[in-house]
């Protein structure tokens, strides 16, 4: 069937089409050229409208093992926050730690296709998929947790060679159908069951005496030698410390220029000056994302309201779980290869701190000049829950509503930030690229995020309005492969999009160590360990894609 | 006195949560359109008016005739007037109920009062499990108000209560003023096993020694304190027409605890 888009403003980033009006042919659910005589089956008139690829969350904490203990720490969400089934949808609950179901409608109704869930933990990873094939309509894909695992720690330790580490890392990819892969707290996890209570990027960790930099270096390293299109994604030392901003500046200027992804950053840019001893690191953190191109950020934007925090850091999760609100909160060990906690946060506006954290938050967006390098997330549920994305793209492209919101919060945060004097909107193509265009590029996604021929037709096409939280949270269309999935933000149609990993090459003589080590210290066996394509029947409705490597550099 | 009256049809062999029948939803509103009120039974929605006969027109009392133990949140969010019960009432009573009374003729299933806020349940017969109890996940309970039974109660009466009063006129079974935050809860009868564990602050009275407290309440010896006169006599009041409390024996016994959590509870009794 051929599908004519005719005559939508075209903002696609990619290909450097920005704002023009024109044309998009849709056949099979790919992008086509412009056919000759030949007359589409269905003309979509977006005269006036704005069409861009679909969106694209790369770092959502949407499956895996500790989502499920978050639904089960907070039971009255889903007392309170149901949605019935209808012909179309299944029934779902909750919203920070909404069901897989509810997870995948509501990024779709918001024109989103796709969403990575960053933090699985390697003997999670047949739940992580199992959920993930749950989820309908989107693109999926997920990051493997290493760095704090003992086979990898050990190897460090053993002064292994790169060849060694980066077998492992291939191998761990190959086997938890990973997209990529996170390091939480490098050292830290593992320093936290040892007692350790703070680890900083040159300290060494109390069993091991590795640093936390070796880690990062390592791993970072061996990416890089592998040819795996998403760098690290790092989850640096003293996440929530004040003063942190410092150790996330070193890490900075420790990679040697190897690329670096540095997740949920507002966490990692606070200062520690003022009468509180806290104050906004933003402007010094953007001013070294802007020299150093290796390093590409996502935010974490926290929005005011309940959520709650979901990370494998074990140690910055205990060390705020006196903050949890309500009072309860897990903290727990995942099977000896990495940690997990759960504090329920609920931010607030008229606190200090938390006005703050909204603002450097705000602020990172804002000074970071280059959008190709920088991401718009929440952390979902850790900030907020990917919900408020609208209201975050109105706060980033309209300064006075900004300022609006800046005059209601805590007064003494906002004479602490510089955010009142930031005159910088953002524009249309501007959130086309951080939200679809560099995230696909970063992920290594060839035929996502733009719309050429030959790209996938993952398209959201929305109404112009100026209120920018209207226009981003009801798209007209949502087009998945080409299906019309969503209209005026209801979902219309139910489709199953693609788990997207990467399986680099490896040299199989790593299996024989591991096989002994997870006989003598591992709850399941390496056998069962390993999650293959076919493990996942549900109706043929979970694919794997490869995407192949980049070229190897020279070692 | 202008009242609503619901009167059940036949007995529903499924559960029916009335939960939606608040008093703020009753103001304003015609018994025809109080029938039309949507509700759920078992796993699917119905009208009220399908398993209740309506009669009078909405005010300040509600009455429930032929009330099953099948019907749930009775009474839930109250906030002012008067809802009378007919026979036996369902789980959650007065949830989240914060003004206003509730009398039970019969007895009443587990989560009476569940995280209330004020007002005043009375319930003649027996009563379930998790009085003054927060639904599961929610880590307040009862936060003013009060509860008398004059039957027998379930086990963790007062769970994380914070505020209020819970009189229980017969026994209560076990965990009674488990994890209980705050607040004075007075049992007539015997109590059972682990009474008082995770207990923060708080009062619990009883009128002889427990047959078991937990390994975490300390003994700290009988005392004539002024207050235990005037929390004696507040009992009785409260105990109308029964002749188990005489505020004059002021002399009680007390265990402090749980020394686990905080220890700042009590546990107060007659040893003589």
């Amino acid at each position: 069937m051929l599908i004519r888009l005719k005559g939508g403003r075209v903002y696609d980033p990619a290909n450097k089409i920005n704002g023009k009006i024109g044309d998009i042919y849709v056949r099979n659910g790919r992008v086509v050229s412009r056919p000759g005589t030949e007359k589409p089956d269905q003309v979509y008139d977006l005269s006036g409208k704005i069409v861009m690829a679909g969106a694209i969350d790369l770092h959502s904490h949407i499956a895996g093992g500790k989502l499920n203990i978050a639904r089960i720490l907070l039971p009255e969400e889903h007392r309170d926050m149901v949605e019935d089934r209808t012909r179309l949808k299944r029934s779902g609950s909750g919203e920070p730690t909404m069901t897989s179901f509810t997870t995948g409608y509501r990024y779709a109704e918001m024109g989103y296709t796709a969403a990575f869930e960053p933090a699985m933990v390697p003997v999670n990873a047949r739940q992580c998929h199992l959920e993930m094939a749950d989820i309908p309509i989107i693109d999926k894909g997920c990051y493997a947790m290493i760095g704090n695992d003992d086979f990898f720690l050990r190897m460090l330790a053993a002064k292994k060679d790169k060849k060694a580490i980066r077998d492992y890392v291939a191998w761990m990819m190959n086997a938890t159908g990973a997209l990529g892969v996170k390091v939480v707290n490098p050292g830290g996890i593992s320093a936290f069951k040892f007692n350790g209570r703070k680890l900083d990027l040159d300290e060494k960790t109390p069993h091991y005496g590795v640093t936390p930099r070796e880690v990062l270096l390592s791993l970072a390293g061996a990416l890089e030698g592998l040819g795996v299109p998403h760098p690290l994604h790092v989850h640096g030392c003293n996440l929530g410390v004040p003063g942190n901003v410092e150790t996330t500046l070193d890490t900075i200027a420790g990679t040697g220029g190897l690329p670096m992804h540095l997740t949920h950053i507002q966490f990692h840019s606070y200062g520690a000056e003022g009468d509180r001893k806290f104050s906004s690191g933003a402007a010094r953190i953007a001013e070294a994302i802007n020299k150093n191109k290796n390093i590409t950020a996502d935010v974490g934007q926290i929005m005011f309201g309940q959520t709650v925090t979901a990370s494998g850091d074990t140690m910055a999760q205990h060390a705020h779980s006196h903050l949890a609100n309500p009072k309860k909160w897990v903290c727990m060990d995942i099977d000896c290869q990495a940690g997990c906690g759960l504090v329920p946060f609920r931010y607030r506006d008229k606190d200090f701190v938390n006005a703050l954290q909204w603002a450097i938050g705000l602020e990172t967006f804002l000074l970071v000049d280059d959008p190709w390098r920088i991401f718009l997330t929440t952390d979902h549920p850790n900030g907020a829950p990917f919900t408020s994305y609208p209201h975050l793209i109105r706060l980033l492209m309209d300064r006075s509503f900004r300022n609006d919101m800046l005059a209601t919060v805590n007064k003494h945060a906002r004479v602490a930030s510089n955010l009142g004097a930031i005159k910088r909107e953002y524009s249309l193509n501007e959130i086309a690229i951080m939200t679809r265009a560099a995230p696909a590029r970063i992920l290594g996604l060839k035929d996502r995020g733009h719309l050429a021929v030959g790209a996938a037709a993952d398209i959201t096409v929305y109404s112009e309005h100026a209120n920018k939280e209207k226009m981003f949270s009801k798209p007209d269309y949502v087009f998945k492969d080409g299906q019309l999935v969503a209209r005026n933000g209801r979902i219309v149609d139910v489709v199953w999009g693609t788990t997207h990993v990467v399986r680099p090459e490896y040299d199989s003589a790593i299996e024989r160590p591991l096989k002994t080590f997870f006989n003598d210290y591992q709850g399941i066996a390496l056998d069962n360990f390993v999650v293959r394509e076919g493990d996942f029947p549900e109706d043929g409705r979970y694919r794997f894609k490869a995407h192949p490597t980049k070229k190897r550099r020279a070692a | 006195m202008s009242g609503l009256t619901l009167s059940l049809k036949e007995a529903p062999r499924q559960r029916v949560d009335l939960s939606a029948l608040t008093s703020a939803i009753m103001d304003g509103k015609t018994a025809k359109e109080i029938a039309g009120l949507k509700l759920t039974l078992g796993n699917r929605k119905c009208s009220l008016g399908d398993i209740f006969k309506v009669t009078g027109r909405p005010g300040s009392r509600l009455v429930i005739d032929n009330c099953t133990d099948k019907i749930d949140g009775i009474g839930a969010r109250w906030s002012d007037g008067s809802v009378i019960v007919q026979g036996n009432a369902g789980a959650y009573l007065g949830k989240g109920m914060t003004g206003g009374n509730i009398h039970v003729y019969g007895n009443a299933g587990a989560y009476v009062a569940s995280a209330m806020g004020d007002g005043h349940i009375h319930i003649e017969g027996d009563a379930g499990d998790f009085i003054g109890a927060p639904q599961a996940g929610i880590r307040v309970g009862m936060n003013g108000g009060v509860v008398r039974v004059e039957g027998n109660a379930g086990d963790r009466v007062g769970d994380q209560m914070r505020r209020g009063v819970i009189l229980i006129e017969g026994n209560v079974g076990s965990h009674c003023a488990s994890r209980m935050i705050a607040g004075s809860l007075a049992v007539l009868g015997d109590a059972g096993p682990n009474l008082g564990l995770g207990m923060r602050r708080g009062t619990v009275l009883l009128m002889k020694p427990p047959s078991h407290l937990p390994a975490t309440f300390n003994d700290c010896g009988s005392h004539a304190l002024p207050f235990f006169h005037l929390f004696l006599s507040y009992i009785e009041s409260l105990a109308e027409g029964n002749q188990t409390i005489d505020p004059s024996r002021d002399r009680l016994h007390r265990y402090a605890g749980d020394l686990a959590v905080d220890g700042k509870g009590e546990i107060l009794f007659y040893n003589y």
